[in-house]
């Protein structure tokens, strides 16, 4: 066992000398390639956990934090909510329809292996320049895939976000959120309970897939070697994940499972080393039993990443009936091993012992590094002139940049309304599905705003996760709990590790405040290509309810003369970064001024004036107001021939807010409105009316089926 | 052994996915190719034993039943 | 006199559970559910043949799932006079049978294709009587494959013997072309020559509840039960 066989597994020397000190022995090439996996940054979060550790992953409302496949919460009646985030960043770069409909497919089993059905989808991608050939190339591969994979399994996908900026040029992301509803005393756990239970493999054939997948999860790409990573990307087949899934959940409401595991990343091995870990038991397994779909060696079955298979513990006496439930769904099920109490991972291969491992080694002892970060630089005050632009231009930026524009191209191809109980689709402030058989809206948003997070890491999280915050209000969800998934670049740069600790900071702050706890989540590290690092993005995904559908508030105009009333304080010119970036009056990160403080208690506060109102049916509609300002708010909310006349203060038009939302109020309710508006002391302004066909700002007319034609369909002409 | 079964859109119908492969040669140089078409292939494996008659018998019989739509495609057998 | 149902699944169907709500709040008999190896169906008033991506869709859309155990029995069922919908895949699964003409072929923009689209009776028949002449539905599609096509003879019988059911049109403040796919002539659904048989592509049971963003799909029922 050479050193460089050892740097080629992605362990470090030392690494190596811990493990081969405990052993005291040599290790196998199988037992290597465990530790490979399972000691990889992806598997075990050795640079991140000692501040994720930090998190805030408790109330009252969470059944499940993190630790387990997918987070749950309470939203009563015994009736809980699943929901985790994740990313297929390298992957998707290198085999984009391959590697994003597999990050569906594994982030839709960590949600059905816990007994929950899924019930929605969402997307958080983002790519560089569209300019470059590669980027369509991308953008396609990846919209295609997500859709291929979600459309066939039927799970709707009710959000997301779509951003371009070259920091992804070489390091595109993709991260699939996955929400399910299950029954809170029919949850499934990985832990195993009974000694002697049956370990069984059920699902697709096993094959070559993705051989070190979990290792290149964590691997800085150099441009050279995208051919020789190409034969690890997984291929999914989303009808047998269909399969397996109604498999799976018959199996579980029947009673016949005692324990699950999907095998996601470092297949066989991560999932029987994590049961053993969380059972406090042994594992010993059969590898001569695994189906193959072609000869593979033990090295090859342990570390394979074929798609749609889970891991399960059973009861011997229940096997026959299991048999015959999964033959009906066609999925290959084979016993495999047994649960031991000796705890340590054994694997066999004709009649061989090739790998011997105490569990501790593998999970509980597995590294974990504190590693030197720096604090960003204090930041110059500085003033920008931009009365050079005027209304029109800056209209134009924004309606000639992706970022800005409606992003029906991307989901009109995926299907918005299967299972029947969709409520609000992409396009809206929030998704938000029904839960079948009872009057609860679950609502989520995806959100990321990786300037922000450049400039402060700390404030620009709180930032980030308020703009998810208000996304929920907006359409009158509560928010409830937090699923992340934090992009970086390589933590071995002191700066790129300081973003890494501060978000996390700014998180864990914000998370507090708000009462919404992390309950599940993902790393992906090293998204960096030949030293081009891409932005700070955390991107977070933010659940909440509402007990009752029929409060929901649109966030789309309703009638004419419906009255606008602005809520939250302008950032002014100087302190809002997308404004300057976009506008193009500042190009390079430094320029920026600090961050104005969040103001977190006006955002609780007006969120509570929103609710309130909305529950006592006085909002017609509402939008937040984030990138591109009041401007796009009012844009979004345009509806068939429903545009607007407003008079508002030039320099506060584009400029992003704090707890800014628009609020569409009916002409009746308006002195209602403002009396509680004045009673709670929000700021606000009344700004204009609800107009048909009219796009009005301050007295300057622009023609409204003009700009609808840019709003909806540029993102189309400009990729095309 | 082993047989080709070439499927195809019939000539009449529009077949979208060719004329986006032309232009994606096109634009990488590879002007002279016109009239490009995307069809399928399926292999599959008969037993030696029966004779050629019998295995066109069959193989037709499996188009017609499952394998081809003869509304909209046409099939030519290889091998 | 109770109005009976059934819904077929097939392994990779999606909008079973969709089409069983459908029948079962909008029809208030019994409903059943039933998969593709059944070798007999329960005497009903209508069959559902849902949507989705029965075996993947593999080989064709609907292609293999018209060779399930089960269809024998449907088109028993629909021999007998007794009505029979397919929704999405089950239009392309009616077209492989044969009960239906034509063929449900890649929409034109090679996309997949989610999002809600208009249509309006064509000729007037036992599911769309209670809509009038020139009324606009809203109702969501979600396909790969629901471009419409056949040949000449057959358009010319469709529109002879007046089988088609539905066109896809243009909606009030609609940027999109009224034809959202390819389909010939706009068919959005057709019927057999008895016009108890209608498939269609666009989802009515995702267009009939309090929350849909539009309830047109309740019309379908209603001209049923009417």
């Amino acid at each position: 066992m050479n050193d460089e066989l050892i740097l080629q597994h992605g362990l470090t020397l030392d690494e190596f000398q811990v493990i081969k000190d405990y052993l005291q022995r040599d290790l196998t090439i199988e037992e290597l390639g465990i530790f490979s996996a399972m000691w990889n940054e992806h598997c075990c979060y050795k640079t991140s956990k000692k501040w994720l550790k930090k998190l805030p992953t408790n109330n009252e409302i969470v059944i499940q934090g993190p630790g387990e496949n997918a987070g749950i919460i309470d939203v009563k009646d015994n009736d809980g909510i699943a929901f985790k985030i994740e990313s297929h960043n390298h992957p998707s770069y290198i085999e984009p329809f391959n590697g994003s409909a597999t990050g569906v497919g594994g982030i839709l089993r960590d949600i059905f292996t816990m007994g929950a059905r899924p019930i929605a989808t969402l997307d958080s991608i983002r790519f560089g320049n569209i300019s470059s050939d590669k980027t369509n190339y991308l953008l396609n591969g990846v919209v295609q895939g997500i859709g291929h994979y979600g459309n066939c399994i039927g799970i709707p996908n009710i959000g997301g976000e779509c951003e371009f900026d070259q920091s992804y040029d070489y390091n595109n992301l993709v991260n699939a959120m996955a929400i399910g509803h299950v029954k809170n005393d029919s949850i499934f756990y990985s832990k195993p309970k009974t000694i002697g239970g049956l370990i069984v493999y059920i699902g697709s054939k096993t094959g070559k897939d993705g051989i070190h997948g979990a290792s290149m999860a964590s691997d800085v790409f150099s441009e050279d070697d995208e051919d020789e990573k190409r034969p690890s990307v997984q291929v999914g087949d989303p009808f047998m994940e269909k399969l397996l899934m109604e498999g799976c959940l018959e199996l579980m409401s029947s009673g016949l499972i005692e324990s699950m595991q999907d095998m996601g990343a470092a297949g066989i091995t991560s999932s029987s080393v994590e049961m053993a870990s969380k059972g406090n038991v042994g594992v010993n397994i059969n590898l001569d039993k695994v189906p193959l779909r072609q000869p593979l060696t033990p090295y090859e079955i342990l570390l394979s990443e074929s798609q749609e298979r889970m891991l399960a513990v059973i009861n011997k006496d229940d096997n026959e009936k299991i048999k015959k439930i999964l033959k009906k769904w066609q999925i290959d099920y084979e016993v495999i091993g047994e649960v031991t109490n000796t705890k340590r991972v054994v694997f066999t291969s004709k009649e061989k012992i090739v790998v011997d491992l105490p569990v501790d080694i593998i999970v509980d002892d597995a590294p974990e590094y504190d590693r030197e970060f720096s604090l960003p630089k204090k930041r110059k005050n500085r003033n920008f002139n931009k009365t050079s632009l005027s209304v029109d231009k800056m209209i134009s930026n924004y309606m000639n940049n992706l970022n800005y524009l409606d992003k029906s191209w991307v989901y009109s191809q995926y299907d918005s309304t299967v299972m029947g109980e969709t409520i609000k689709e992409p396009g809206q402030s929030s998704g938000v599905v029904k839960i079948q058989n009872t009057d609860k809206a679950i609502g989520a948003t995806t959100d990321c705003n990786p300037l922000y997070i450049r400039i402060n890491p700390e404030r620009g999280m709180i930032y980030t996760v308020l703009e998810a915050y208000r996304n929920l209000i907006a359409s009158n969800i509560k928010p409830m709990a937090i699923t992340n998934n934090l992009n970086f670049a390589s933590p071995l740069d002191p700066n790129i590790m300081g973003e890494i600790v501060l978000s996390i900071s700014g998180l864990s702050h914000i998370a507090k405040k708000l009462d919404t706890p992390i309950v599940s989540g993902n790393v992906s590290l090293y998204n960096q290509t030949n030293d081009r690092p891409i932005n700070p993005t955390p991107v977070i995904g933010m659940v909440g309810c509402n007990l009752n559908w029929k409060k929901l508030i649109q966030n789309k105009f309703i009638s004419e003369d419906d009255e606008l009333i602005l809520l939250g304080n302008s950032l002014g010119v100087n302190f809002s970064p997308y404004y300057l970036q976009d506008q193009k009056i500042v190009s390079s990160t430094c320029e920026y001024n600090e961050l104005l403080p969040p103001d977190i208690d006006l955002e609780i506060k007006t969120a509570k004036f929103i609710q309130e109102t909305a529950n006592k049916d006085l909002i017609q509609s509402s939008n937040d107001i984030s990138r591109g300002g009041v401007f796009m708010s009012l844009m979004k909310m345009t509806y068939k021939n429903l545009g607007f006349s407003i008079m508002l203060d030039d320099d506060d038009i584009f400029c992003e807010y704090s707890a800014g939302y628009i609020l569409a109020v009916h002409q009746k309710n308006k002195d209602e409105i403002i009396n509680l508006l004045n009673k709670e002391q929000i700021n606000f302004l009344s700004i204009g009316q609800v107009k048909r066909d009219t796009f009005e700002i301050n007295s300057k007319k622009l023609n409204y089926s003009d700009m609808i034609e840019k709003y909806y369909k540029n993102f189309a002409n400009i990729i095309n | 052994m082993r047989f080709k079964i070439l499927i195809r859109l019939k000539n009449q119908i529009l077949e979208p996915q060719g004329k986006v492969i032309e232009q994606s040669l096109k634009s990488l140089g590879f002007e002279e190719f016109t009239n490009i078409r995307q069809g399928k292939l399926i292999e599959i494996d008969l037993p030696d034993t029966l004779n050629e008659k019998e295995r066109l018998k069959k193989i037709d019989a499996a188009c017609k039943k499952l394998l081809v739509n003869e509304i909209i495609e046409e099939y030519e057998v290889l091998g | 006199m109770s109005f009976k149902s059934a819904v077929i699944t097939f392994p990779g169907s999606n909008c079973d559970r969709d089409a069983l709500s459908y029948l079962r709040d909008l029809t208030y008999g019994e409903v059943f559910n039933i998969w593709h190896e059944e070798i007999s169906l329960p005497k009903v008033d209508l069959v559902i043949l849902p949507g989705g991506f029965s075996f993947g869709d593999y080989l064709r859309s609907g292609a293999m799932a018209s060779k399930s155990n089960i269809i024998n029995e449907v088109i028993n069922h629909a021999n007998g006079g007794r009505y029979l919908l397919g929704i999405c895949n089950g239009f392309q699964i009616l077209t492989e049978t044969g009960l239906l003409k034509g063929a449900l072929i890649q929409n034109k923009s090679i996309k997949f294709l989610g999002k809600d689209c208009y249509i309006k009776k064509k000729f007037n028949n036992k599911f769309n009587c209670n809509i009038q002449n020139n009324e606009v539905l809203q109702i969501p599609v979600a396909h790969n494959e629901g471009n419409f096509y056949c040949d000449q003879d057959t358009l010319n019988y469709l529109q002879d013997e007046e089988l088609i059911a539905f066109e896809y049109c243009n909606g009030e403040y609609s940027l999109d072309d009224a034809n959202i796919n390819g389909s010939l002539h706009n068919i959005a659904g057709i019927t057999n020559e008895n016009r108890n048989i209608l498939g269609m592509m666009p989802h009515p049971e995702r267009a009939y509840q309090d929350f849909h963003a539009s309830k047109d799909g309740k019309k379908i029922i209603e001209s049923i039960l009417s």
